[in-house]
């Protein structure tokens, strides 16, 4: 159902995604015939492709033409496709949208020069686009999500950390490359520069929202729908919104630390994944999420009306009340 | 240039790399970037040998080294362990190096050097790929495949500022300090992806060290006869011959065989 109301939303540039996933396809073709199934498996996996969607979005404020956007739309998901790879044996996540991850299937090398093939297409591909700043840009954003996962990795297990300390962790981890996702599209279109500073910052509001939504699910969905065992997160020792939010109640608190860097039993996980649920912090997340919603609809309250802030607009709204 | 200059060009470089690429996290939790001396040198050859150079070729150099970096980085991640501290960030590591080697070259608006380097990237991953495959290969495609690796990456940078000439000569060179570095794991009993690759397509009985010996003795010859043609000063070759490729396996070789 979720996944047919995002279609109607992205009807408007239907003709061009489907162009783009073709793009994706050709990208990751390889002469390995493994790296080629490894990253074939990935895209096949689906996704959201909000990133190339906003590209292409955000270069309707400036003189559209998809032959020059599709060289910024498909880079920006395979940078997202390449760190997704890599998080997996990070993470040591056997399933990704309810599909075995490429380390599960084969090992964590053939997951590493995935990672690294994909990553090099993408750079391959978007140097076709002979804009420094263009590059600057993305090349900062890149460095910038590489901090956010090695700050990820250092707070750990620290169920004390502070409320900023994770919004600065999503900012970078996920808020950033869809801010890029805009910011770009927009330049490249050649939209003015007061454009894409507002598209910039929807961008990030709504990559906030999203990573806080994202973080939610993980405790209200069920596993068939995250496609991944709920509570993921607070297994894998990541502290996100709801825990951070749940763990002013003493009794919460006390129960979250004494599961902390466990081997959980089943049992164990669906009782933090229930407490968390039933108690207020998934409201408190909620209104967390919909107040950079707000403000990403205040960005594109700034722009001209038109049939793609409309459907920006409908998608700041998915975002804020998806179910997967 | 005599030898004490050109190791402290080199030392110069690598401080310069090493800078470029330090992180707080990075350097406390993993074994920090691989930067080997011997690509420095070749990366650092064509001002060694007195050609054109500049700051931004050699800021590029720079660049280059944190690929190779990078790409170690990712040759670090286990098979199927989980996933300790030390891994994680061994994984973010070569993701980091990339960005920075991508905001470098960036920053200095050398567009065309990212394509190169990231096509080059591209092969060194298939290559990389095709190790884990169920293909039976011959021993000499195995050795091309290896040797190609080691190259790759420095022939994109000679492609780019013309430097072509030395392309030769480093392959064989940097063939032979990786194929030095497996002899020594095998010989203290180590294993790594590339030993298994020599059982694996050597004909029954297996001897890599033999093969291994065999090859070095080749490359070495190769190595004396492309620096005999080449123009280098007497300095330069010297310290090619005598730091970068010692050739103590002859030697060994005839001991072993009595």
């Amino acid at each position: 159902m979720e996944k047919v109301k995002l279609k109607l939303l992205y009807s408007d540039i239907k003709p061009e995604l489907d162009m783009i996933e073709k793009e994706l396809e050709q990208a990751v073709d390889s002469e390995s015939p493994l790296l080629n199934d490894a990253s074939l498996h990935l895209l096949q996996a689906g996704g959201k492709r909000i990133r190339p969607v906003f590209v292409l979005l955000a270069g309707k404020f400036g003189n559209y033409n998809i032959d020059v956007m599709k060289r910024v739309a498909v880079p920006l998901e395979l940078i997202h496709m390449a760190s997704l790879v890599h998080d997996d044996v990070i993470d040591d996540s056997e399933l990704r949208r309810g599909k075995p991850t490429v380390k599960a299937e084969w090992n964590n090398s053939v997951a590493m020069y995935t990672g690294d093939f994909i990553l090099a297409r993408a750079l391959e591909y978007i140097t076709e686009i002979e804009d420094p700043k263009l590059h600057q840009i993305l090349s900062k954003t890149m460095i910038e999500v590489c901090r956010g996962e090695i700050i990820q990795i250092e707070d750990k297990y620290k169920l004390d950390q502070n409320l900023r300390d994770y919004l600065r962790r999503i900012k970078r981890k996920t808020a950033l490359l869809i801010s890029s996702s805009c910011e770009l599209g927009a330049l490249v279109s050649g939209a003015d520069l007061k454009t894409a500073a507002h598209l910039r910052r929807f961008g990030y509001f709504i990559g906030m929202s999203f990573q806080i939504i994202d973080d939610i699910l993980d405790f209200t969905s069920s596993d068939e729908e995250l496609g991944k065992p709920a509570g993921s997160d607070f297994m894998q020792g990541n502290m996100t919104l709801p825990v951070l939010c749940a763990r002013k109640d003493q009794a919460i608190y006390e129960l979250l630390k004494n599961n902390l860097q466990k081997d959980m039993t089943d049992e164990e996980r669906l009782t933090i994944v229930k407490t968390i649920r039933n108690s207020s912090a998934i409201e408190e997340a909620k209104k967390i999420s919909e107040k950079y919603l707000e403000k990403a609809l205040e960005e594109l309250s700034y722009l001209p009306k038109s049939s793609a802030s409309k459907t920006m607009r409908k998608i700041a709204f998915f975002i804020g009340k998806r179910k997967f | 240039m005599n030898e004490q200059q050109i190791h402290s060009k080199i030392t110069s470089l690598e401080i310069e790399v090493l800078k470029a690429v330090k992180q707080r996290t990075l350097e406390k939790h993993t074994e920090g970037p691989s930067v080997e001396r011997e690509r420095l040198f070749f990366l650092l050859l064509p001002f060694l040998d007195g050609k054109q150079w500049s700051a931004d070729i050699e800021q590029t150099a720079k660049t280059v080294s944190i690929v190779y970096a990078a790409l170690h980085a990712h040759d670090q991640v286990k098979e199927d362990i989980l996933a300790s501290k030390k891994q994680q960030l061994t994984v973010l590591a070569g993701d980091f190096y990339s960005g920075i080697y991508y905001q470098m070259l960036s920053n200095m608006e050398n567009l065309t050097m990212i394509k190169h380097l990231a096509s080059a990237i591209i092969s060194v991953s298939e290559r990389k790929a095709s190790f884990y495959d169920q293909v039976e290969r011959p021993i000499q495609l195995v050795d091309e495949l290896i040797q190609k690796n080691e190259i790759e990456l420095i022939e994109a940078f000679y492609n780019f500022y013309g430097y072509h000439e030395y392309t030769k000569l480093a392959k064989a060179m940097l063939s032979y300090v990786r194929y030095e570095n497996e002899l020594k794991c095998l010989k203290e009993g180590g294993q790594s992806r590339i030993l298994q690759l020599l059982n694996k397509s050597l004909r029954y009985p297996a001897d890599p060290e033999a093969w291994l010996l065999k090859k070095l003795d080749v490359l070495h010859d190769q190595v004396l006869e492309l620096i005999r043609d080449a123009k280098f000063d007497y300095e330069l070759k010297n310290f090619m011959l005598h730091k970068i490729t010692p050739h103590q396996h002859r030697a060994e070789q005839l001991t072993r065989e009595g």
